[in-house]
This record gives C-alpha cells, sequence and structure tokens, in this order.
C-alpha cells in the first residue's frame, strides 16, 4: 500500500475529529492533493453503500456516526 | 401559503422527525445521505464532505422541529442540502481558499431532488440475499475489520480500532480495502453493480 494509497483510505473512515464540537476535516484528508480528494469521495460512496447494505437498517457508518452523536448530546 | 401543520402532516415522515422520533430519522437518513452526498460531489476536492455532511445531517435533527415544509417533495433533505452548502462555504472561508461559486452552490439545492435513491435492501429479498452470502464467504481478517468499523459507526480512529484486532493500521487498512473488493467483486457475480448504482 502506498502512501497515497493509505491517506486516501484513512480518510473513507466515518470517523473525524471533533475538538469543540463541530466535525473537523479528517487529517489524511487534509494531507491529499485535489485528485486524492476526489478519489476519496468516490471511495466513500462505494463504501457507504456496501455499508448501508449490510445494515439490517439500510444504516452506513456515516448515518451511525449522526445518530451516536444525538444520542450524545 | 399552505398552513405548517397541514403540510407536515401530508408527510409522516417529517411528522415524527419534528416530534423528536429518533428511528423516523433513522430511517429518513437510510435514504437521505447518498442523495445528500452525491449533491456535494462537485465540491469533493475542496471541503471533506464526510464532515460536512454529518455536521448538516445532525443539524437537520436539530432544526427540525421549526422546520416549515414548502410542500414540495424532498423538503427536508433540501434543507439538509442548504445546510451543507452554508457549512461549506464556512469551511472554505475557515480554510481561506478561493470563495465557492455561489452559482454552483445554488444549483446544489435544485438537483439534488434528481438524485435517485439506492434500491432499499430491506424491501427487496434477493439483494438481501446475495448480500448475506457475500458477507458470509468473506475471509476471516477482511471480515473482522469491515466489522469493527460498521461496529464503531464513525465513534473511533482507525489506529483504535486496528489496536483492538490486534493488527497494524497499514494491515486494518489493506483488510478493509480486501473486504470491499471482495464483496464488489462477489455481488458483481450475483448481477449487483453498486458501481453502476451509484451512477
Amino acid at each position: 500500500m502506498t502512501d497515497r494509497e493509505r491517506l486516501v483510505e484513512e480518510a473513507v473512515t466515518a470517523w473525524r475529529p471533533s475538538g469543540t464540537g463541530e466535525l473537523r476535516p479528517h487529517p489524511a484528508w487534509a494531507d491529499l492533493d485535489a485528485a486524492g480528494r476526489l478519489e476519496v469521495f468516490e471511495v466513500t460512496r462505494l463504501q457507504r453503500r456496501l455499508e448501508s447494505a449490510l445494515d439490517a437498517e439500510g444504516l452506513s457508518s456515516t448515518a451511525r456516526a449522526v445518530l451516536a452523536r444525538i444520542r450524545r448530546a | 401559503m399552505p398552513d405548517r401543520q397541514d403540510v407536515i402532516a401530508a408527510d409522516p415522515i417529517v411528522t415524527a422527525i419534528a416530534a423528536g422520533d429518533a428511528s423516523a430519522f433513522a430511517r429518513w437518513l437510510a435514504g437521505a445521505e447518498p442523495r445528500l452526498r452525491q449533491s456535494l460531489r462537485s465540491l469533493a476536492a475542496r471541503i471533506d464532505v464526510e464532515s460536512v455532511l454529518q455536521e448538516a445531517l445532525l443539524r437537520v435533527w436539530q432544526v427540525a422541529p421549526r422546520f416549515v415544509p414548502d410542500g414540495e417533495p424532498d423538503a427536508l433533505l433540501r434543507l439538509a442540502v442548504r445546510i451543507a452548502r452554508n457549512l461549506a462555504i464556512d469551511a472554505v472561508r475557515r480554510n481561506r481558499l478561493e470563495p465557492l461559486d455561489t452559482d454552483a452552490l445554488e444549483r446544489l439545492a435544485a438537483s439534488v431532488s434528481l438524485v435517485a435513491p439506492p434500491p432499499d435492501v430491506r424491501t427487496d429479498p434477493l439483494l438481501r440475499r446475495a448480500i448475506d452470502e457475500c458477507r458470509r464467504k468473506l475471509p476471516d481478517k477482511p471480515a473482522k475489520a469491515l466489522h469493527a468499523r460498521l461496529e464503531s459507526g464513525g465513534s473511533e480512529p482507525d489506529e483504535r480500532l486496528a489496536e483492538r484486532l490486534r493488527m497494524r493500521r497499514n494491515t486494518f487498512l489493506q483488510n478493509i480495502v480486501r473486504a470491499r473488493r471482495f464483496l464488489a467483486d462477489c455481488l458483481r457475480r450475483h448481477g449487483i453493480d453498486l458501481a453502476v448504482e451509484l451512477t
């Protein structure tokens, strides 16, 4: 896995840092160039589609992350 | 101008969300998230779509009790697009990047209704069966890595998930890639092409 592939794959996760409450960009996303960021977008789209297909309620990790924040609020 | 209560009552899911029903919001999220994500595609090189998307969806929940639908389809989704657009503008300003094209941003809200929702896996038994079968065939380590990410629901960084599985971070990421490729290939053999579905 090259450094670029690693950065793309790291940024695909739904986890985002949240220092003051509002989410911030993933550090790996910030290290990518424009082409890498577009790749993150496309891979994430596929990954989320797979996740929601695998989930009994049709929810991706993005949806799960939002619901978790609602529960914590 | 239609009365707010009449318009809300016409859309039971909006009624439930406005009343604070989190499971109704979850059902709405399942269909809205891919459409909202797709509407942000043109900004993907300049903003981290995932963080803007999550923040926008959270704010939809927060403002839903005061939301006045306009009676047109996808009213809540269009609200989400407007919120996401404002968050994107803020992010660009914060990072001192060249301002976003406001015309392009205006087109976002208009285009979102054109994005079709994905097929609902809960109501499609053939899709459900193919997915279950492919998931069962996943090799052990990719299955564990994928499961860890799904279970965490974005609450933990990959380093922590990898540590729990006693994998190095790179190995963990490689296993995620393997799982995704394996599942996409397996589903394709069942006649389901997720890449085509997403176009």
